[in-house]
């Protein structure tokens, strides 16, 4: 049985379909893009996976277990607000950790300055977030939910605000991080190009109400070792207009 | 606490003080705290010289218009003979005593009234009515209720500044944006721990700027309450010499009013800025 099963979901807000019957089946530490037109319900598919949303119909399960609430194992990354204005870089990132029990302070400290130093922040630690730049403000948020110790990462059109270079240099250090530390990452986007260069699969979602219209394993047709460099090649190139033809067909249809 | 040395340009105001000067003619130029602090300082003198002007030739008649030097030596007077202190005093313990009492009870109502819908509901027409109610139309009533005594004042400013208040601190606490509380609860914070941890910190410059503003709205109402009824404080002060027509002496006790709130407002923007050093 999957790691993560999406089992015949469905979504209404009042009598508006937002979600057809959906099943989604993920295997432990991939790396799934949902790509879809803006509004299409594939954030609210996501977010049901951090217990922040109710399906209407249907369940998701983690591990065999039906998820019902937030907790600490499926951790959040939003695209703005992402990290605590009040708390510094270091801080953030220990918050992650503020309500586990489990861990000694030495433990949490140590772990801090582990993920500290994996994001690339360690110069930054005591800085405040709105003194580093919003590429950094979203590595914070990510070593945050690494260091809250969560098994699976929701990532909310996490680089959507940020410029081509950042974005660029900061999809490498996820597919790093991915590749590192082993965790299921679902990362909801519209950007064809951003979920090419980064998915293992990428579910393309229909317009609202959202359906499944293709899921392409990337990583059988791209390798699973990603370098900028890829994205010149032909493969990527073809990968690339497959997928924004799909979507094109949906925005206009929609 | 990290030192911050040569804080804007400050320092090099004085020895170069034709060019410190310049960008305030600049448009949106940007120009120095110390600078900025002169300007002000030479414009309320500005205005104070040409008050002094009006009096000594006698274009508006003493018992309207005093000059500033009578009032500052009513002021004097006042504080040495007649226990101005002392009416200064009893002011700031009223305006305190209901402010706090105002925010005490107004910081978790206002909480609880956008976190439940149910308290919202059940509370904010009733709010808004009240809110709308003008303060002295109600001193009748709250004498017959309170009598003359402190308690009175005490209801009065907490009627002017509790509703106000509770809306604005409701206001903070639904703009505390909606990703802070799910990342509190996506790494298990439980309601309280939200409550506490995320939308307190959140909400909190706003709440602190909030309640500098509604306290100065105490002040307001304080004078009314002190007018109507009362033998001591700021108040009774200013209308028993307007009995007299002392005007340089009603001057005299406004201008301790404006003092006091000047000061006030600088100790909580300053006590704002050591709290919210973040920002």
């Amino acid at each position: 049985m999957s790691y993560l099963r999406f089992q015949a979901i469905t979504k209404r807000f009042d009598t508006v379909e937002v979600i057809q019957p959906t099943s989604i089946d993920i295997e432990r530490g991939e790396l799934v893009v949902f790509l879809g037109p803006s509004g299409c319900g594939k954030t609210t598919l996501m977010r049901m996976v951090g217990g922040l949303d109710d399906p209407s119909t249907g369940q998701i399960l983690l591990d065999g277990e039906v998820v019902t609430t937030p907790d600490r194992r499926r951790g959040m990354v939003f695209q703005s607000y992402s990290s605590f204005p009040w708390l510094t870089v270091a801080e953030n990132i220990a918050y992650g950790m503020r309500y586990r029990t489990d861990l000694t302070p030495a433990e949490k400290a140590e772990r801090t300055a582990h993920y500290l130093s994996l994001v690339g922040l360690r110069d930054f630690a005591a800085s405040y977030p709105n003194r580093i730049s919003g590429g950094m403000r979203q590595r914070v948020a990510i070593a945050r939910t690494l260091a809250a110790g969560s098994d699976v990462l929701l990532m909310d059109e996490p680089f959507g605000a940020l410029d081509a270079l950042t974005r660029e240099r900061l999809q490498v250090q996820l597919r790093e991080i991915h590749r590192r530390e082993a965790k299921t990452i679902i990362f909801v986007t519209h950007d064809v190009e951003e979920a090419v260069f980064l998915a293992d699969r990428i579910i393309v979602f229909s317009a609202r109400p959202a359906r499944v219209l293709a899921d392409v394993n990337v990583t059988q047709l791209l390798g699973a070792d990603r370098h900028l460099d890829i994205r010149e090649t032909r493969e990527f190139f073809d990968l690339r207009n497959q997928v924004l033809h799909m979507i094109r067909h949906e925005t206009e249809a929609a | 606490m990290t030192a911050s040395p040569a804080k804007g340009h400050a320092p090099s105001a004085p020895q170069n003080g034709k060019g410190a000067f310049a960008p305030l003619f600049r448009f949106r130029g940007k120009a120095g705290s110390a600078v900025e602090a002169v300007v002000g300082i030479l414009a309320a003198l500005l205005v104070v010289g040409l008050w002094e002007l009006a009096a000594r030739l006698n274009l508006i008649a003493p018992q309207f218009l005093p000059s500033p030097f009578e009032v500052v030596a009513a002021g004097w007077r006042m504080l040495t003979t007649q226990s101005l202190l002392y009416h200064a005093g009893v002011s700031t313990a009223r305006v305190w005593s209901a402010f706090l009492l105002a925010a005490a009870m107004a910081i978790p109502i206002g909480i609880l009234m956008s976190s439940y819908r149910i308290v919202g509901a059940a509370l904010e027409p009733m709010v808004d009515f009240i809110r709308y109610l003008p303060v002295p139309a109600l001193v009748p009533l709250s004498i017959i209720w309170f009598g003359v005594g402190e308690s009175t004042k005490i209801f009065l400013l907490w009627l002017g500044t509790f509703f106000q208040l509770v809306l604005m601190v409701a206001d903070d606490m639904r703009r505390v944006p909606n990703e802070y509380v799910e990342v509190a609860r996506t790494v298990g914070a439980n309601s309280r721990q939200v409550m506490i941890d995320v939308a307190l910190r959140s909400m909190g410059p706003s709440l602190v700027d909030n309640l500098r503003i509604t306290l100065g709205w105490c002040w307001t109402y304080l004078i009314i309450a002190e007018i109507v009824a009362s033998n001591s404080g700021i108040g009774f002060v200013i209308w028993s010499a307007r009995r007299f027509v002392k005007t340089p002496e009603v001057m005299a006790g406004v201008v301790v009013i404006g003092i006091i709130g000047l000061i006030t407002d600088q100790l909580l923007r300053a006590l704002h800025r050591r709290m919210f050093r973040y920002l």
